[in-house]
């Protein structure tokens, strides 16, 4: 489970802020892309080195387990 | 730390939810709705009458959705001296109009863009916070800072 927040300060002018935390890689640009519909157009986005860190990832390595299988056989 | 974005806002949306960010920036700004469709009543007589300046201010990026308002529709809010009036043009443009005795353009100006820019943080404020509950994320803190900013802090799990 990951914990994703955003803090969103919407000035008195309406212009919004929006930092996106915990979200990582390509799951930060699917909320950047959810806000810029919500609220207007994107005037600047920063990545910051949160969101180059690799997507956490299960895997069951099924090759393994059938070369045992085929091997008992 | 992952992403910072800056936003401009678009407003795209029909009369009803404009009229309650209406009703909010009125609030928040001491302007009392005078009515929901205007019936212009003129004074006339014997009364010295001041000049009544006016003044309109379009919302940048803005279109009201004409399914659900017919063009003369309007919002009326007033303070003091100060009315002002929120519709929508030919073109589907949010207009806000600033008008006033014995006011001078400038103030009315001043007036009509304090409205607009309420107008506008009400409207974001809304639907933010409605596309929030929608995608699940739970309010964790939410201020009014010094400088009339609003600061919503939300959070939700993920798998």
């Amino acid at each position: 489970m990951e914990q994703h927040e955003m803090e969103i300060t919407i000035s008195k002018t309406g212009e919004i802020k929006v930092h996106i935390k915990g979200a990582k890689g390509k799951r930060c640009l699917q909320y950047a892309e959810w806000l810029k519909q919500v609220v207007g157009k994107i005037k600047d986005q920063k990545l910051t080195s949160e969101y180059y860190e690799p997507e956490v990832k299960s895997r069951i390595n099924l090759d393994v387990d059938l070369k045992t299988d085929s091997d008992q056989q | 730390m992952s992403t910072v974005l800056i936003l401009a806002p678009v407003i795209i949306s029909n009369w009803p939810a404009i009229t309650a960010a209406v009703v909010g920036a009125a609030s928040a700004l001491g302007f009392v709705t005078k009515q929901a469709v205007e019936q212009e009543v003129r004074q006339t007589g014997g009364q010295e009458q001041k000049a009544e300046q006016e003044i309109e201010v379009e919302l940048p990026e803005s279109q009201v959705l004409s399914e659900q308002v017919a063009t003369d529709q309007q919002i009326v809010v007033t303070k003091g001296a100060i009315q002002i009036i929120v519709k929508r043009d030919e073109r589907g443009r949010c207009v806000i109009c600033a008008k006033g005795k014995g006011l001078s353009k400038t103030e009315l100006k001043q007036a009509a863009q304090q409205f607009t820019e309420k107008l506008t943080q009400c409207f974001i404020y809304d639907k933010v916070l409605k596309q929030l509950k929608q995608k699940n994320f739970q309010i964790v803190n939410e201020e009014v800072t010094e400088n009339d900013d609003i600061r919503i802090h939300v959070r939700r799990w993920e798998e």
